[in-house]
């Protein structure tokens, strides 16, 4: 596999060198001002985040594109056969079978569909809450940022405490204290994935915030001032005015909030384990190549997933590109 | 200047992580060091630092010292296993990959088949006579060939109360490894238990996100005369969704519906004293020995009851184990002999020291005094010990036994099981395909 990966970096880099020829070649066709030695150092400087970026990224995925099409099993790894679309079809299968995939796929998009404006609208709120520069606020800064520090493996072992069922629970030994029963949140189907959905919400959020903050920095005072002159209330000069302003920024965390949300995983696998009720699809994805060892079907998932996420990602853009 | 500087920069960053790339290249452990002595690597699944790292790490000093003549010498690499045993799974497939596999390695019991049916493991059956092999409780077998030793055993019971006991006027002294209880007897107690108004016993319901559920239950469903998979682990059908593995999970379905048990039994519930019986094995012994003393003072305030008993009587075991691997070292005769280092009397004596667990060698048992909670497990695993079903889907029969345990509170036995009986007969397809 090494060797493989050597050749395929050694046809990359040569493919670099290719481009750069060419692009030092038009250029002087181009008549531009062009000089080779600035280019060739500002390739070489480009040179190391490239290496890394195919190493780390572009790597990966074409393993994994590969691999979605063979029965690839981890154990034998010299092994490999080629199925073609086999594993897509095995996908599709246990999709129309209601299976563990299909669970995985539902409680995925529950999670997005909740997360997401969950997560942003929170850290828009406490963005717009600190930015009034009360007194406080850099306090409130700080401890709005604390979770986002705070391993998700820690958090999550955290609201695992918080959640636990029986009396022992930190929420069922307060809600007991208005007379409600202890309720067993993380197995019950109904309240297990809202939970999920607000502790990631809740650890997510302060780093939404500080880009929300950093968008709000970059609105002009004299806009709000004009905006009192002309008689605007407080929805209206945030309607007209922060919204506008912030309207990259929020395009920006909606897809960066979007992205992380389809790959959840670590939530469900130390709150719950592999259960059908908070199965996510990257959850599937380890257990199925890692755990069940069958990379081959792992990485079709994988890929599906990827061309999922990135259509709707291009889709965001599209939708609120500026006019 | 500045971009002649920058220039260099650049070059030596490329030319550093091109080396960093060719660095990861397999090149495999050397056969001999530069004193011309043979290298063994054995890897283990725990931290140096732990006490039974330490104690590993003895026994291959004390073998480097007694094979300095005969010039080999072990090497011992540790990778601490991490999120259940998947940290050091994927380390071991990750080395497999890379063709950089230790020559001995350690091992879950039940991950024999799957790893021996991948040829990850070197069959062993000519190299350890069958003299040797009858001094294990266990062993480590496959299609008929053995490929592992153990390195300790486990087993399992009932930690039980005796001052609930006591004031609840329940005596359980008849019940011994030799004599144990039946099903029916265990749900007596149960409910009298439940009459004196203490939960009557946790079963480890919620331990269903690693191995301890399927580990700590699976004897239920095996005294009931049920079973998982064919004798040649190739089928679930039949098996698992038997009437007879149902009646297992029935009668633990039994004790929550009839509230003997729970899902939301708190973690130190029995260590306090609000829980008659707890289920577990034989590392719960140094903590109730140690810690708890408030509730716990000595041994006269808690002992251990064997697994009940129903159509067979089936005790949990299964631990760790060593086995040779089909690395690129062709001469494996430097490997067994420190495999049979490693499991001699003297070693398994040393590790189940550090370890508190029972000695994987018949010959290496201390003289437990009869009726104390070590004799129990050694008696039980002699007499009843059964192990996890052997099948190349292991992982995937893990899974679904959580999810059956998991399920069994609100969910129907037999949708249950049919479920997981497709989910694992797929998996076994799918594998043994390949």
């Amino acid at each position: 596999m090494t060797t493989t990966s050597l050749i395929i970096l050694g046809l990359f880099l040569l493919a670099f060198v290719g481009f750069v020829v060419y692009d030092i070649v038009t250029a002087k066709k181009r008549k531009e001002v062009y000089r080779v030695k600035s280019t060739a150092t500002a390739y070489l400087m480009l040179l190391p985040a490239v290496i890394l970026a195919f190493l780390f990224i572009l790597l990966p995925i074409l393993y994994s594109l590969g691999y979605a099409f063979t029965d690839y099993y981890l154990l034998l790894p010299d092994d490999i056969g080629f199925v073609f679309l086999d594993n897509f079809a095995e996908i599709f299968q246990e999709i129309s079978a209601k299976g563990m995939l299909y669970n995985a796929i539902k409680n995925t998009f529950t999670f997005v569909i909740g997360v997401v404006p969950l997560q942003i609208g929170m850290a828009l709120l406490l963005a717009l809450f600190v930015n009034r520069n009360n007194v406080g606020s850099k306090i409130f800064k700080v401890c709005f940022f604390a979770p986002v520090v705070i391993s998700l493996s820690v958090t999550s072992f955290l609201w695992e405490q918080i959640l636990a069922p029986g009396e022992g629970g930190l929420l069922n030994s307060l809600l007991g204290m208005f007379g409600v029963a202890p309720h067993d949140w993380l197995r019950d189907p109904n309240t297990a994935m809202p939970c999920i959905i607000v502790l990631s919400a809740w650890q997510g959020c302060g780093y939404q915030m500080l880009i929300f903050l950093s968008g709000l920095s970059n609105i002009r005072k004299d806009l709000y001032e004009a905006a009192a002159l002309d008689g605007a209330n407080w929805w209206h000069r945030f309607w007209n005015v922060t919204w506008v302003g912030l309207r990259s920024t929020f395009v920006y965390v909606l897809i960066t909030v979007f992205i992380g949300a389809c790959r959840i995983m670590t939530q469900p696998m130390l709150m719950t384990g592999y259960m059908s009720h908070t199965v996510t699809l990257s959850y599937y994805m380890y257990n199925t190549g890692y755990t069940e060892r069958l990379v081959g079907e792992s990485s079709a998932v994988a890929l599906l997933m990827t061309i999922f996420i990135g259509g709707v990602t291009l889709l965001q853009r599209r939708l609120f590109r500026e006019k | 200047m500045k971009k002649l500087l920058a220039t260099l920069v650049s070059l030596l960053l490329v030319a550093t992580m091109l080396l960093g790339v060719v660095a990861c290249t397999p090149g495999g452990p050397d056969e001999t060091d530069p004193e011309g002595n043979t290298i063994v690597k054995i890897m283990f699944h725990v931290d140096k630092s732990s006490t039974e790292g330490q104690a590993y790490q003895k026994r291959i000093s004390a073998f480097n010292a007694a094979y300095k003549d005969k010039q080999i010498k072990a090497q011992a690499i540790f990778k601490a296993r991490s999120a259940g045993a998947s940290g050091y799974e994927t380390e071991l497939q990750n080395n497999q990959l890379e063709g950089t596999l230790a020559d001995i390695i350690t091992f879950d019991a039940p991950n024999t088949a799957a790893y021996a049916s991948s040829g990850l493991l070197y069959d062993i059956s000519s190299l350890i006579s069958a003299e040797d092999q009858a001094k294990f409780y266990s062993l480590n077998k496959y299609n008929g060939k053995l490929y592992g030793l153990p390195i300790q055993e486990s087993s399992a019971g009932f930690f039980y109360n005796k001052k609930i006991f006591r004031d609840a006027g329940i005596d359980v002294g008849g019940f011994t490894a030799e004599n144990p209880w039946n099903l029916q007897q265990f749900r007596d107690v149960c409910a009298r238990l439940k009459q004196f108004g203490v939960t009557a016993v946790d079963m480890r319901l919620d331990a269903t996100k690693d191995e301890t559920a399927p580990y700590l239950l699976y004897p239920f469903i095996y005294a009931t005369g049920g079973s998982f998979v064919s004798e040649d682990g190739l089928t679930a059908t039949g098996y698992y969704n038997s009437a007879e593995t149902a009646q297992g999970f029935q009668f633990i379905k039994d004790l929550i519906t009839e509230g003997y048990t729970s899902y939301s039994i708190g973690s130190t519930d029995f260590f306090t004293g609000k829980v008659g019986m707890y289920l577990s094995s034989g590392w719960t012994i140094p903590d109730l020995d140690n810690k708890y003393r408030e509730y716990f003072a000595s041994r006269d305030d808690w002992g251990l009851l064997p697994y009940p008993k129903g159509t067979v009587a089936a005790s949990a075991t299964g631990s760790w184990s060593y086995a040779i691997t089909n690395n690129h070292h062709k001469d494996k005769t430097a490997a067994l002999e420190l495999l049979k280092w490693m499991t001699s009397a003297e070693s398994s004596q040393a590790i189940t020291n550090a370890t508190g667990m029972i000695p994987a060698r018949r010959d290496a048992v201390g003289n437990y005094a009869v009726g104390s909670p070590e004799y129990t497990l050694m008696k039980q695993l002699e007499l009843s010990g059964k192990e996890r079903p052997v099948t190349i889907a292991y992982p995937t029969f893990s899974t679904t036994f959580n999810q059956v345990i998991y399920g069994l509170g609100n969910g129907d036995v037999n949708t249950l099981l049919n479920s997981a009986t497709n989910t694992l007969q797929d998996a076994i397809d799918k594998i043994k395909d390949r």
